[in-house]
């Protein structure tokens, strides 16, 4: 059973003069429990599109969609106040710079109290403060954080990156969500706090059955901990499937240079030799091409791709691409 | 906490000795002797000019005289006043305490009424009432002092009639004068008409405090709105919305401290802007407070009684700039603690 499925989501920024569509038609699923990637480089909408699923974007984006269920309840027939309460019941957010996502001037144990939903504590109203702290102090615990006295008593500058972000994964398990999504939760860590992040996500995971969507600009570091990958670029969906086809045998020009660009895919090469990588960079939002946004990048660009292509699944890769690797007879 | 204690403790020291360096140079620069100036002995004959000589050091060194300015200064020995020949510290220790009071009160009434609409300003950013806060901000800052004065006692005073135009309270009441800031002074008393004097006095000093007031409540108006705007752009705001909290339990556990922070850091900077217009309201108003007599004091080129005047009332709001420090380091744990690479 799908977990969520999202059909042609579009984020809109009203500029002055025109509308900027910042994603532009992207579709969405999930399987309850599945860990999934979503890939793609700075500016390629992908925080815009979980904070939309979130419903925490500023007023100022607008989005429409043309099918948003949740465990196969349509909530595109919800007022925005309902949709909110049942997505704030079950699903959580983490956020890059876990620091600056907690309250400077309140404590580690209040915040993660604060997020303690209030009908799940037992006891009468003087035992519910007790119960409360205790909570508190066994999500710390849950999330591998031992000193809790430290810890509940601390202000977030006074921690490291790591432990705020396993306080803000402690902060996400309080209402024991269905669905995580991190939202580059490593970024601006050191690898080895980025290990223990990605293990504690994977055991949540497995112990839990909690699905996640990890966001990333990294496609080879999530690549360990996810089953199925979505891949954006610009704003555009293009290319979805498991794990292994995505790494293994990639359809999209795009996902092809990005398997290629890691430095794995590059150890043959010889020293002091280029890396492959696409000419140019990610186009800024005022000045989108028109039809597949890869266009002007693309070593198969070709006339027909000024309109935007159609997704085509080839049993359940999906790729968004007028002349893919399949098409070309290449795989 | 100590060391921030002992820095402010440090900037104080510092700010009190520049102060203390330019009121002893005024004694040279005004026009007249500088032993005069220094002193307030208008009128005195040789003998006592060379007795005040001997006792201020003109003799010896200026770094002495200094030393020996300073020295009296602390042991409250201000001079007298050129014009009413009185002993400074007696005629300061009874205006100011009726300075700290009205411009304690008016900034009380600008913090509580500016801080709050700033920030509803905020949360219905760009919608009309937000428009409308901003321009009566606007016209309330632009207005000037003395014409709000008048109008204010124009309209309440003589057409309403709701409170008196002038003084700190009606001379029927007589109050043991304990420690010189009225309101407290009445209540501590024992006097059978205590409640109808605190009353009086009340209705006394509600109108020059709201005139004062007004052009910090607009300043505090903006400030709260920038700083409450500023808040709810953060990544903490988002993500508290993301745990699943109302908009409302947001802005009240999160937003409101975080924004106060950044509003308090402005409190010593305006108190400064604030003593300026209670000295004006003071005139307008014949509030018996140390700015008026201030004011006059210049009118009369009573040098003795500017610079100690100008002393006392820096070192007040010196002394509340610091307080207001210790309040921003109160609500704000960052600056509490030690910094790395500070």
């Amino acid at each position: 059973m799908n977990l969520f499925d999202i059909r042609n989501l579009s984020i809109s920024l009203k500029s002055n003069d025109t509308d900027i569509l910042a994603v532009d038609r992207v579709s969405l699923a999930m399987k309850e429990g599945e860990v999934r990637g979503l890939v793609g480089e700075s500016g390629s909408g992908k925080s815009l599109l979980a904070q939309a699923i979130m419903g925490v974007l500023d007023p100022k984006w607008s989005v429409t969609a043309d099918r948003f269920h949740w465990r196969g309840q349509d909530l595109m027939n919800l007022s925005p106040h309902e949709r909110k309460a049942i997505i704030a019941k079950d699903v959580a957010m983490i956020f890059q710079e876990p620091m600056l996502s907690l309250d400077p001037t309140t404590t580690i144990g209040e915040q993660v109290e604060e997020a303690i939903d209030p009908a799940s504590l037992e006891g009468n109203f003087w035992q519910r403060r007790k119960a409360r702290k205790s909570e508190a102090i066994r999500l710390l615990h849950k999330v591998g954080i031992k000193h809790h006295e430290i810890c509940t008593s601390s202000y977030p500058h006074e921690l490291t990156e790591a432990i705020c972000q396993r306080v803000m994964i402690a902060i996400a398990l309080a209402k024991s969500p269905i669905l995580l999504i991190a939202d580059e939760p490593t970024a601006a860590m050191e690898s080895r706090n980025q290990g223990q992040i990605f293990r504690l996500l994977a055991s949540l995971n497995q112990l839990k059955s909690m699905s996640i969507l990890l966001i990333s600009h990294d496609l080879e570091n999530v690549t360990h901990w996810t089953n199925t990958i979505t891949v954006m670029y610009s704003g555009q969906f293009v290319e979805a499937g498991t794990t292994k086809q995505i790494f293994k045998s990639p359809l999209h020009p795009y996902t092809r240079a990005l398997v290629d660009s890691s430095p794995a895919a590059n150890i043959e090469l010889p020293p002091k030799s280029r890396l492959k990588a696409l000419p140019g960079s990610i186009p800024i939002l005022q000045h989108l091409p028109i039809g597949c946004r890869l266009g002007p990048r693309c070593p198969k660009a070709q006339r027909k791709c000024v309109t935007a292509p159609k997704a085509k699944n080839y049993h359940g890769h999906v790729v968004s691409c007028h002349f893919n690797m399949k098409e070309s007879g290449k795989v | 906490m100590l060391i921030f204690t002992l820095r402010r403790l440090n900037l104080f020291i510092f700010t009190i000795f520049l102060l203390t360096v330019l009121s002893f140079s005024l004694a040279f620069l005004f026009p007249g002797d500088a032993l005069v100036n220094i002193s307030g002995q208008v009128s005195a004959n040789q003998e006592v000019l060379a007795e005040l000589a001997q006792s201020y050091g003109k003799d010896q060194s200026i770094f002495n005289q200094y030393v020996i300015y300073v020295g009296k200064v602390f042991s409250g020995d201000f001079g007298v006043s050129m014009i009413s020949d009185l002993p400074l510290l007696d005629v300061i220790s009874t205006l100011l305490p009726a300075t700290v009071e009205l411009s304690l009160v008016a900034l009380l009434i600008a913090m509580v009424l500016g801080i709050p609409i700033g920030f509803i300003a905020a949360i219905r950013h760009r919608k009309n009432s937000d428009n409308i806060i901003l321009s009566i901000a606007m016209i309330g800052y632009s207005v000037p002092v003395f014409w709000v004065g008048l109008m204010a006692i124009q309209l309440f005073s003589i057409e309403l009639s709701m409170f008196p135009s002038a003084g700190q309270i009606s001379p029927v009441y007589e109050i043991e004068r304990q420690y010189g800031i009225l309101l407290i002074d009445i209540l501590l008393s024992d006097s059978n008409y205590k409640w109808q004097a605190f009353s009086d006095a009340t209705s006394h000093l509600i109108l020059p405090a709201a005139v004062i007031a007004l052009a910090p409540a607009t300043i505090f108006i903006r400030l709260a709105r920038t700083a409450m705007l500023e808040v709810l752009e953060t990544p903490y705001i988002r993500a508290a919305k993301a745990k699943g909290l109302s908009f409302a339990q947001v802005v009240y556990s999160h937003a409101i401290r975080n924004a106060l922070i950044m509003i308090v850091r402005h409190i010593g900077l305006q108190f400064a802007n604030l003593i300026t217009i209670a000295m004006i309201t003071e005139v307008i108003f014949s509030w018996p407070g140390i700015g008026r007599w201030l004011i006059e004091s210049i009118y009369q080129r009573d040098y003795t009684a500017i610079q100690i005047g100008l002393l006392v009332l820096s070192s007040f709001i010196f002394i509340v700039h610091i307080l207001s420090d210790f309040l921003y380091a109160a609500l704000n744990p960052l600056a509490r603690g030690k910094k790395y690479g500070s």
